[in-house]
């Protein structure tokens, strides 16, 4: 059968399957605060989260999804935040631990002064 | 600056003696808490009237903002004329920081409805400018406050957006869609392949019970469609695969689609491209083919924002 080219705007099931989520994209929720005046008087500012570009020729015969490498991409960086987080509260554990030492000490050190202060007065 | 001198203009015709707002400078004497709030809604109210004069030439009031539909590369500021979203189209201009741009239009600062219209100036727009410029199409709805908020994601993200358009120069995407005829491929199927076409006999002959034959011939149905239909993807994406820089394939939509695949095709091979496609078409009479373009390349880029707190 021939095939006819239609215009990109032709048809409105194929525009709203790339603007509604490729792209540039940014949260609904995002969106919703850009125009919502509160986050911008907290000088709140737009960056890149990530990028992506597909420069491979997909073989994909299945059903491998438009979806599936931002996901990986977004789930490696989850992860590494998860792993972000452990360290951080070992740190901040330790940080406490030897804080609390410290505190200990200086204690001590404050009612050895004060032990010394009553017996010399 | 001009908002201190707002202020002075304006204060010294207070409406009467009891609502005298109280200022910033008279904020020190004790006021009473009613006046206080009663005197921020004034100062609240006043740049409805009172910027006008102070900034003539650009006067973007409190609910206006900026509706961005991709990025491009230009140094020189740019007007594509009045195709953007809004009951009266509204008239597309550039925002520019050094050589990138963003393609805006001004709007009421809304989250837009993704309705017919504004989708379809949404692409309209894209189209437009895609046809001179390489773009890096904005998803759809995204309006920024100020021109200066976009010009600090152009800056924060000033590199990777050069990078984005340096790939996706002189490129656009191209959309096909395949579909069958899954009942004429079925008898297909059963014409070419014996068992099938034995089961069905069994069937269609069978006076008992014939749930064994049934469920058989429904499991060799799905398998014959699957393999078909894989090795017809298989047989397009590999005609295309020379006229293509790269592709995508998303998954199909409906039990007729057996493939929904985005094309990223250099402007020098369109031509060769779209030969391609009719020519496929004329080799698979049943298949039906739904060929779109040219596209940004929406497909081809995937860029994330997100809010940060500026320091």
């Amino acid at each position: 059968m021939a095939v006819e080219r239609a215009a990109g705007g032709t048809s409105l099931i194929d525009v709203l399957d790339r603007v509604l989520d490729k792209g540039i994209v940014i949260d609904a929720w995002v969106r919703v605060s850009l125009v919502g005046i509160d986050l911008i008087t907290v000088e709140a500012r737009v960056v890149v989260a990530s990028i992506d570009t597909y420069l491979k020729y997909s073989e994909a015969v299945g059903q491998v999804g438009s979806v599936s490498r931002p996901q990986q991409a977004e789930l490696a960086a989850h992860q590494s935040v998860l792993a972000e987080n452990v360290a951080l509260r070992a740190e901040l554990a330790a940080a406490k631990a030897t804080k609390s030492i410290k505190a200990a000490r200086v204690k001590r050190a404050r009612a050895g002064a004060r032990r010394r202060l009553t017996t010399e007065g | 600056m001009p908002k201190a001198q707002q202020k002075k203009k304006a204060k010294p015709q207070p409406k009467s003696k009891a609502r005298k707002p109280p200022t910033r400078e008279r904020g020190a004497k004790p006021v009473s808490s009613p006046l206080v709030s009663r005197g921020k809604l004034e100062r609240a109210k006043m740049p409805a009237h009172a910027p006008k004069p102070v900034r003539p030439a650009a006067p973007p009031s409190q609910d206006e903002g900026k509706y961005v539909y991709c990025i491009i590369k230009s140094e020189k500021s740019l007007a594509f004329g009045a195709l953007g979203i809004g009951g009266e189209p509204a008239h597309v201009q550039t925002v520019n920081y050094q050589n990138l741009a963003a393609v805006v239009s001004s709007t009421s600062l809304v989250v837009q409805d993704p309705t017919r219209d504004n989708v379809l100036a949404h692409q309209r727009v894209n189209e437009t400018v895609m046809q001179q410029h390489t773009v890096i199409p904005m998803s759809f709805g995204t309006v920024f406050k100020t021109d200066d908020d976009i010009i600090e994601l152009l800056r924060s993200a000033y590199e990777a957006f050069n990078d984005v358009l340096n790939k996706m120069e002189d490129k656009f995407e191209f959309g096909l869609k395949v579909l069958w005829d899954r009942d004429q491929i079925i008898r297909e199927i059963e014409e070419e392949d014996e068992d099938i076409r034995r089961l069905k006999g069994e069937i269609s002959s069978q006076k008992g019970s014939t749930y064994f034959a049934r469920m058989q011939y429904g499991r060799l149905i799905d398998v014959a469609l699957q393999a078909r239909s894989e090795r017809y993807v298989a047989e397009i994406f590999e005609a295309l695969r020379d006229v293509s820089v790269a592709s995508r394939s998303n998954k199909p939509i409906g039990d007729r689609m057996i493939m929904n695949a985005a094309f990223l095709v250099t402007r020098d091979t369109e031509e060769a491209f779209d030969a391609r496609v009719k020519e496929i078409g004329s080799r698979y009479d049943k298949l039906t083919f739904k060929y779109t373009g040219p596209w940004p390349p929406y497909n081809f880029v995937n860029i994330r924002l997100k809010l940060e707190r500026a320091h």
